[in-house]
């Protein structure tokens, strides 16, 4: 009874978990610890897997 | 006039672009409607003839008649952060704020229904083909002998998901995967399943289309990637994206398709062949793009700024693929 796409499935990585930046209501940006944000550090950017093409995955339909 | 930007806190994708929008000076508002009540609050007011309505996040108020441009990124289902939230309360929450939204002027990135529409991948196909784009071989269904008749004619296939969607009960990612020779197609009885004919590529292109602008990208496919290694997404780190140009006919195809499908945004993935074409995959109306301008320095961010930026004109009905505005 399992779809035939769900034989090529594998199990989903969670990006999000390890996040090194926290949203600023006030700037209506990203920070990291040291205040700067996070947007400006594609270091952090790359590590965080957030820009990439899996990233909204889980929650939306586009990547 | 202030750009008005809907998405989660978490999408840093969007830091790029507000953090851009900062830099020139333009007002920006951004909220999640997952927000909507609570941390976000809104009022509408018809009276005789009139409309004036507000929208208020982080301490911020602005009038909805100072909307320049809507930006729908990675917004979350209103009402879903409430107290008490409902399936109920979120349909009353959308209405609310996408009903006010829609009686603006305001530009879209993109409008709803143009998103609605451009997430049909059948549509897509069939938009492709019109437009001038190369699209492989496709099979959309749940005939099972149809699925081995296909692949009797196509005999080197990949399956994908009908709607880009993954499975969430248990999460798990379902990739671009290569079918093998011989398979049993019998439970493509149990849901649609997208069958297409694998294109032996050299390289994938992503190109991004922000207004009338192509930014286009190219990642080679690595030197020791096997043939079973088809979705860009889940492949190994190796090769990085590079700037490419954009052959005129697939520009001229590119700026068809979105004038069509009302986008103002779309990101177009295509697999280049050993001939140097571009095969048509999938256009993400909502598509990432910070991956992109990480690896190649292109002006992706920038670009969206600029285009948010721009005053509305006249009644806010912007021409064809600039989004839809008004109603």
């Amino acid at each position: 009874m399992r779809l035939f796409a769900l034989n090529y499935a594998r199990p989903a990585e969670q990006l999000e978990v390890s996040a090194a930046y926290t949203y600023d209501s006030a700037l209506q940006l990203n920070v990291l610890s040291d205040g700067s944000v996070a947007a400006h550090d594609y270091g952090v950017l790359r590590e965080a897997g957030a820009t990439t093409s899996t990233a909204g995955s889980k929650t939306h339909f586009d990547d | 006039m202030t750009v008005l930007i809907l998405t989660c806190e978490q999408d840093v994708t969007a830091d790029m672009v507000v953090a851009r929008l900062n830099a020139i000076g333009v007002p920006v508002l951004r909220l999640d409607p997952a927000d909507l009540p609570g941390g976000v609050a809104l009022s509408g007011e018809y009276v005789h003839g009139g409309f004036r309505g507000h929208l208020s996040a982080g301490g911020r108020l602005v009038s909805t008649s100072g909307l320049r441009s809507v930006w729908v990124r990675r917004p979350g289902v209103p009402g879903s952060r409430a107290v008490r939230p409902s399936a109920w309360l979120s349909e009353e929450s959308a209405q609310a704020l996408y009903g006010i939204l829609r009686g603006t002027g305001a530009r879209w990135m993109n409008h709803p229904d143009a998103a609605a529409r451009a997430r049909h991948k059948p549509w897509q196909l069939r938009l492709a083909q019109h437009a001038g784009l190369p699209v492989p071989a496709t099979l959309i269904t749940t005939f099972p002998q149809a699925a081995r008749d296909f692949a009797e004619r196509f005999p080197d296939l990949v399956v994908k998901t009908v709607s880009g969607t993954h499975p969430q009960d248990p999460p798990e990612a379902v990739p671009t995967s290569r079918v093998a020779p011989g398979t049993d197609f019998a439970s493509v009885a149990f849901g649609p399943t997208l069958l297409q004919r694998r294109i032996a590529k050299r390289a994938d292109i992503r190109l991004t289309a922000v207004g009338d602008r192509l930014l286009a990208a190219r990642k080679p496919v690595a030197a020791d990637a096997g043939p079973d290694e088809v979705d860009v997404r889940f492949t190994r780190a190796g090769t990085s994206w590079e700037p490419v140009d954009v052959p005129v006919r697939t520009a001229e195809a590119v700026h068809t398709y979105l004038r069509r499908a009302r986008l103002a945004y779309g990101a177009f993935d295509f697999a280049e062949d050993a001939d140097g074409i571009w095969w048509f995959l999938e256009c993400n109306q909502s598509g990432q793009f910070g991956f992109v301008e990480i690896d190649t320095g292109q002006p992706i961010a920038r670009t969206i700024a600029a285009w948010l930026a721009r005053e509305t004109q006249g009644n806010g009905r912007s021409a064809e693929h600039e989004g839809v505005a008004g109603v």
